[in-house]
């Protein structure tokens, strides 16, 4: 039997911020994961993230994963890999399947950050090899470089749908449709925004009616909903697809709890079954703490922050932080996770219909049932501004905790203010310099450089690019809108890379000025020579 | 279909352990040494990994995490080896599992000729 202060069970972006914690506070750490390596799903998540820089926004997710393990290790917390947990016994005993063998530990604390598994809908057709989870669809791709499939149907999109559809797109998969049974998008508007300009249809409220094929999927049909989600006849559509990609939201894997003797609460705004835990992320059993996406689906970010208040809570319960430091930790961390919770995707506001923005504009409908903001729509959101010369044009047109466009800017001429929500306006009086720092920095992807008279006719869009080959300065190849069809043929008159845009080309199109406000992406295409 | 990403827009060149040959169902099939099998079978084209025991129906990979087992197959011998978290090993043998066994069901053969 080995003896420690705290077990953390799981080592993700919570489990890892926990220890990290407790073990800074003084206290002996393990941590346990049964996977091979650590950090649970963040290794997977190539895209930068959303926040401020407190979240470690505009970080891409994987890069966010080699600092928590960096600083895991400075602070001496042991991660143990390929190390399942079996079960919590009484007086804080754990067993441990380690490799082969299986090994007793014992701890005064244990705090359980064990995150989520995802769910699926059994539709005819879904155990066909072919079927995969959207988690797997991000394994294959960005752990294992390979791709799930040449034609995938994405069905869910929330933020899981919409970001991997994304990476699929990055990586020359033909995403053919994003479908799903709710009347409204779930996730972020930028994010469908950024694979709508792409050319992927959203078809809602629509379901899978049924996969096709004997022993792998080569279709599938999905058809409409009406408001009592019965399928209306008529609607069917027939797509030839290899794979089919479900992403229809995370169940908090919470059993070792349950098994400990913890009271559970089954709570469908939480994701499920989950702990019931005091204002400390105690559970009902004393030392027993728990944090992350086990006590309530929401994402990294804030993972992260109740994983470091579980470590000071638990650091507490072992008597290494007096009441008071506790506190002031915990009001800080209270005020980041705050940060992240408003705004209208914030847990509050799950499921409601959102009308206005924080600023009293109207929502863009066709943005939740399409995936983009209507070219009659655009005009009205602040980070809008027609101008001579260059300048920002800021599609940002829903209030989430997002603010790296502020700080990116050298001449400060995008402002979002103190309130992390607020959409960003820009400052007409600042002079853009065109440097392309907010166009790379926009987690969302939603921001553009616009010159709408370069002379002779033309106008010049800057946009964010990641998908290879990149395209060559002087190449012409076709300009899509916001919806993702052709509207013209665009010139590509810059392509730039640099450290600091962290892997997102800031690619610059010349394109006839009437579509100036229209071109939002670039599709690289053979044009006949005559063009 | 290729479906080895060579290089990826974000994350760079794509790096893999040596070339191996393993076998799957008796037919030598090369992979990257440390990856998981079922990565190196998806590179290779199978998609079946095998025949659940009542309906005879075909299941792949699901989850890709080691959570769901749907993607388990005998490896050198054993069954119910999850391939999604089991790294590949230069000369393993990987067969299709039917049920818990590696024969294919009696009455799937008889159609089959």
């Amino acid at each position: 039997m080995e003896r420690y202060d705290l077990i953390v069970i799981g080592a993700g972006p919570s489990g890892l911020s926990a220890g990290i914690e407790a073990a800074k506070a003084g206290a002996s750490v393990i941590i346990f994961d049964e996977n091979e390596k650590p950090g649970g799903q963040l290794f997977k998540q190539i895209h930068k993230f959303f926040g401020s820089k407190e979240h470690r926004a505009k970080v891409r997710g994987f890069n966010i994963g080699y600092q928590l393990l960096k600083e895991a290790d400075e602070a001496g917390a042991k991660v143990e890999l390929s190390a399942t947990v079996l079960g919590i016994y009484q007086d804080k005993e754990v067993v441990v399947k380690i490799k082969e063998g299986i090994k007793h530990f014992k701890a005064d604390s244990i705090i359980v950050a064990t995150g989520a598994a995802e769910n699926m809908v059994p539709f005819e057709g879904w155990t066909l090899p072919g079927v995969i989870g959207a988690g797997a669809a991000q394994t294959m791709l960005n752990l294992h470089g390979i791709l799930p499939g040449k034609k995938v149907l994405m069905l869910g999109s929330g933020n899981v749908g919409l970001v991997v559809s994304y990476q699929l797109k990055q990586c020359g998969c033909d995403v053919v449709a994003l479908v799903d049974a709710a009347p409204r998008i779930g996730g972020y508007g930028v994010h469908a925004a950024k694979i709508s300009r792409m050319g992927i249809p959203f078809y809602l409220p629509y379901t899978i009616k049924k996969v096709e094929g004997t022993d792998h999927v080569t279709g599938v049909t999905i058809a409409k909903l009406d408001p009592s989600f019965k399928f209306i006849e008529g609607t069917e559509m027939h797509f030839d697809v290899d794979t089919v990609c479900v992403a229809v939201g995370l169940s908090p894997m919470s059993q070792l709890l349950k098994m400990a003797g913890c009271k559970m609460d089954d709570n469908p705004r939480k994701g499920g079954q989950v702990p019931v835990i005091d204002e400390h992320g105690q559970t009902s059993i004393p030392g027993i703490f728990a944090a992350g996406d086990v006590s309530g689906i929401e994402e990294a970010s804030s993972a992260m922050i109740e994983g470091r208040q579980a470590g000071i809570y638990a650091a507490n319960y072992l008597g290494y932080i007096e009441d008071k430091l506790m506190k002031e930790k915990e009001d800080e961390l209270d005020k980041a996770l705050d940060g992240l919770r408003q705004g209208m995707f914030a847990p509050s506001n799950r499921g409601k219909k959102i009308e206005k923005t924080e600023e009293g504009i109207d929502i863009s409908n066709n943005l939740l049932a399409k995936g983009f903001v209507a070219d009659e729509e655009i005009e009205r959101f602040p980070g809008v501004v027609h101008k001579l010369g260059i300048h920002p044009v800021m599609e940002c047109t829903q209030n989430i905790p997002c603010n790296p466009c502020q700080d990116a800017c050298p001449k400060k001429c995008i402002k979002i203010g103190s309130k992390i929500t607020s959409l960003p306006a820009v400052d007409e009086s600042v002079d853009c310099i065109g440097c392309g720092m907010c166009v790379a920095s926009c987690p969302g992807q939603a921001i553009f450089l616009v010159n709408e008279n370069v002379g002779e006719g033309m106008a010049e869009i800057t946009l964010p690019y990641e998908i290879y080959p990149l395209p060559e300065v002087g190449e012409k190849g076709i300009a899509l809108s916001r919806a993702g069809h052709p509207v013209c043929i665009a010139e590509v008159v810059k392509v730039r890379t640099g450290l600091a845009f962290d892997k997102t080309a800031v690619l610059t199109i010349r394109v006839p000025k009437e579509f100036a406000m229209k071109a939002r992406f670039y599709k690289k295409e053979k044009l006949a020579k005559s063009v | 279909m290729e479906v080895r990403i060579k290089e990826h827009p974000i994350l760079g060149e794509v790096k893999k352990g040596r070339l191996v040959k393993f076998t799957h169902d008796g037919q030598v099939l090369e992979g990257y040494e440390g990856e998981p099998i079922a990565v190196a079978l998806k590179a290779a084209g199978v998609l079946v990994h095998r025949y659940t025991e009542k309906k005879h129906s075909p299941r792949g990979v699901f989850c890709a995490i080691g959570r769901c087992t749907d993607c388990v197959m005998i490896v050198n011998g054993e069954p119910n080896i999850r391939t999604c978290v089991t790294p590949l090993k230069e000369g393993m043998t990987v067969d299709t599992q039917y049920g818990t066994s590696d024969e294919p069901f009696v009455k799937e053969l008889k159609e089959a000729k």
